[in-house]
C-alpha cells in the first residue's frame, strides 16, 4: 500500500474561551493527523472540546495557540474550500421545502437547474425521503429533518467532511439506517470525514481511526485503529467477536475518563 | 350548524341588536333629558337611520366631494405611507441588523426621533409638504418605518448563527445568505410589525387630513368639516368608512403573510 497522503493536521491545538474575567480551558495540546479519504472519529465526554475541535478545523473558532492545516494551508478564520459541516444542531432552513434545502448548496454554487434537479432527485431517493420532496421541515420527524441536513451537504460533495453528532438525537433503528447509508456513500466517493460523536458503538462501526478524548480540558487520551474489514455491514458486525474485542477495549479506556471524579 | 356559521350569527345578532338599539333609544325624547344620558341624543351621536341617508348622500353624486372620493384619497395615502414605510424600515432593519457598528453609531438618533410624537410633527411636515398626498405619505411613513425598522432589526440579529455557517459551509456567498438565508428568517418577524404598521399608517393619513383641508381630501378632513358644522351623521359616515377600510387592510395583510409564511407550523395545512 503507497503512503497515505496527509490531509488534515492538528498540531499543539489548545483553545480557552474567555467571559469576563472566566476562562474555560475547553482543550488542551491536541495534536493528530488524518489521512486523506480516511473516516477518523472523535469520542470523548460530554464538554471535552469534541466540537470546539471541529469548529476549529471549520474555521469558525479561532484556536488559542497551535495551528490547523488542511492540505498545508493553515486554517485561518475563513471557512475553507471543500469541506462540508453538519452540524449538531438541526440547521435547516425551514423556510425551503425538502427539495430545496437540498439543492440550496447547489444553487449557491451555480449549477445549472437541470443538473441539479437530477441530483437532487437521486439524493432523495438515497435518503428515502420520495414523495416528501414539497414538505416543509416543520412536517418532517427529527430523523428525516437529520437526513436532509445530511443529504443537503453531500449533494455537493464535499472532499473533507465534518460531522458533529449527526445522528444524536435519533433512535437506535433510524440511526443504524443512516449508518448503512453514510457508509454507502464514504464507500462511493471517499471522502476524508471527521466525526464527533459520543456513542462508542457508532465510531466503531463507522471509522478508521478512533480519537478518545479526555475530560476537560479535552486532551487525546488515545489514538485508536479500527480493524475491521470493509465494507461493513452495520447489522451483522455487531455480533461479531472482533466488535466486541474493539467495544470492549475501549469502553474500558473511555469508562475511565466517564468514571473519575471530576 | 357548523362553527363558522354559529360564530357568523352571534355577530349578525349582536350587531342588529347594538343598531336597533342605537335607533330606538335615539328616538325616545326623555332619555336626553335624564341627568348624565344627554349625550343620547340624535344631535350627539346620529341615528343610524340619519347616517344611511347621509352615506347616500355622501355616496352619490350629488356631494361635492363624494365618499368615494375622500375614501380612495385615504386608502391611497395610507397604503402608499405603509409601503414606503415598509420597503424602508426592512431595509434599514436588514442593514443595521447585520452592520454592528452601524447599528451603535445610530442607536442615539433612532431612538431620539422614534421617541418623538409623531403628532407633533404634523405641522412641520404641513409646513414642509404642504396640504396635499404627499405630506400624509410622509407623515405614514415616519411612524411605519420605525415599527417595522425595529422589528425587522430585531429580526436580523437574531438569525440562528449555526444557520448562516451552513450556508457558508454549502458555498454560500454573503449575497446569497442574505437572500436565503437572512431575509426569510427576519420577515417572520417583519410581518408581525405589518399589522400594527397599518393601522398606524391609517391613524397617520387621518391626522394629516386633520389638518390638510379640502386639498388633501379623505375621511379625516370629512370628521373635521362635520366637528366644524356639528354633523353627527357625517362623522359616524366616515368613522364607520375608516373602520371598514381599516379591517379589509387587515384581512389583506393576513392572507400575504398565509402565502409567504406557509412554511411555519401555525400556517400548516391552511395554505
Ligand atoms: N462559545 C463558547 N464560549 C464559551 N465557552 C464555550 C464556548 N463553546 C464551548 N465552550 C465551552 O467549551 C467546552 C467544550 O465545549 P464543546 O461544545 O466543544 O463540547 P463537546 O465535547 O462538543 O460537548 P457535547 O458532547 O456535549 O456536544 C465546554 O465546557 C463549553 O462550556
Ligand atoms: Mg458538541
Amino acid at each position: 500500500m503507497p503512503a497515505r497522503r496527509t490531509r488534515i493536521v492538528l498540531r499543539d491545538l489548545a483553545k480557552t474561551f474567555r467571559d469576563g474575567n472566566r476562562a474555560v480551558a475547553a482543550v488542551e495540546d491536541v495534536s493528530f493527523e488524518i489521512f486523506d479519504r480516511e473516516f477518523v472519529a472523535i469520542v470523548g465526554p460530554s464538554g471535552c472540546g469534541k466540537s470546539t475541535i471541529l469548529n476549529m478545523l471549520g474555521g469558525l473558532v479561532t484556536p488559542s495557540a497551535g495551528r490547523v492545516e488542511i492540505d498545508d494551508v493553515g486554517v485561518t478564520g475563513a471557512v475553507p474550500a471543500k469541506v462540508g459541516y453538519v452540524f449538531q444542531k438541526d440547521t435547516v432552513l425551514p423556510w425551503r421545502t425538502v427539495a430545496r434545502n437540498i439543492a440550496v448548496g447547489l444553487e449557491y454554487r451555480g449549477v445549472p437547474r437541470p443538473e441539479r434537479e437530477r441530483r437532487v432527485r437521486d439524493a432523495i431517493a438515497l435518503a428515502g425521503l420520495g414523495g416528501f420532496e414539497e414538505a416543509f421541515p416543520a412536517t418532517l420527524s427529527g430523523g428525516m429533518r437529520q437526513r436532509v441536513a445530511l443529504m443537503r451537504t453531500l449533494v455537493v460533495e464535499p472532499e473533507i467532511l465534518l460531522m458533529d453528532e449527526p445522528f444524536g438525537a435519533l433512535d437506535t433503528h433510524t440511526k443504524i439506517n443512516l449508518h448503512a447509508e453514510l457508509l454507502a456513500l464514504w464507500q462511493a466517493r471517499h471522502p476524508t470525514v471527521v466525526f464527533v460523536t459520543h456513542d462508542l458503538s457508532e465510531a466503531i462501526t463507522l471509522a478508521d481511526r478512533i480519537v478518545v478524548m479526555t475530560r476537560r480540558p479535552g486532551r487525546v487520551k488515545l489514538v485508536h485503529e479500527v480493524k475491521l474489514a470493509r465494507p461493513r455491514d452495520v447489522i451483522k458486525l455487531r455480533e461479531t467477536d472482533e466488535y466486541g474485542h474493539e467495544y470492549g477495549r475501549l469502553w474500558h479506556v473511555l469508562g475511565e475518563e466517564l468514571a473519575a471524579p471530576a | 350548524m357548523t362553527e363558522r356559521a354559529r360564530v357568523l350569527a352571534w355577530r349578525l345578532a349582536i350587531l342588529l341588536v347594538l343598531v336597533a338599539a342605537w335607533e330606538w333609544l335615539t328616538g325616545i325624547k326623555a332619555i336626553a333629558r335624564t341627568p348624565g344620558l344627554y349625550w343620547i341624543d340624535p344631535f350627539f351621536i346620529s341615528r343610524p337611520s340619519a347616517i344611511a341617508r347621509r352615506f347616500a348622500y355622501l355616496a352619490s353624486g350629488n356631494a361635492r366631494l363624494t365618499l368615494w372620493q375622500m375614501a380612495l384619497s385615504t386608502i391611497q395615502s395610507t397604503l402608499w405611507g405603509f409601503l414606503v414605510g415598509v420597503s424602508t424600515g426592512f431595509a434599514a432593519g436588514l442593514v443595521l441588523g447585520r452592520h454592528d457598528r452601524l447599528a451603535r453609531i445610530f442607536d442615539p438618533y433612532i431612538v431620539a426621533f422614534n421617541s418623538l410624537p409623531r403628532i407633533a410633527l404634523v405641522p412641520l411636515i404641513t409646513m414642509i409638504f404642504g396640504f396635499g398626498l404627499l405630506a400624509k405619505i410622509v407623515l405614514a411613513w415616519t411612524i411605519v418605518f420605525f415599527i417595522v425598522f425595529f422589528n425587522t432589526f430585531q429580526g436580523a440579529r437574531s438569525v440562528d448563527a449555526d444557520l448562516i455557517h451552513s450556508a457558508r459551509f454549502l458555498g454560500g456567498s454573503d449575497r446569497q445568505i442574505m437572500r436565503t438565508v437572512i431575509v426569510p428568517s427576519a420577515l417572520a418577524w417583519t410581518f408581525a410589525a405589518l399589522t400594527p404598521s397599518i393601522s398606524f399608517a391609517l391613524i397617520g393619513v387621518v391626522v394629516g387630513e386633520f389638518l390638510g383641508g379640502e386639498s388633501g381630501g379623505g375621511l379625516g378632513y370629512l370628521i373635521i368639516q362635520s366637528l366644524g358644522t356639528l354633523n353627527a351623521a357625517d362623522m359616524m359616515v366616515a368613522l364607520i368608512s375608516l373602520g371598514v377600510i381599516g379591517i379589509v387592510m387587515a384581512l389583506g395583510i393576513k392572507q400575504l403573510e398565509r402565502r409567504l409564511l406557509r412554511w411555519r407550523p401555525e400556517y400548516r395545512g391552511r395554505a
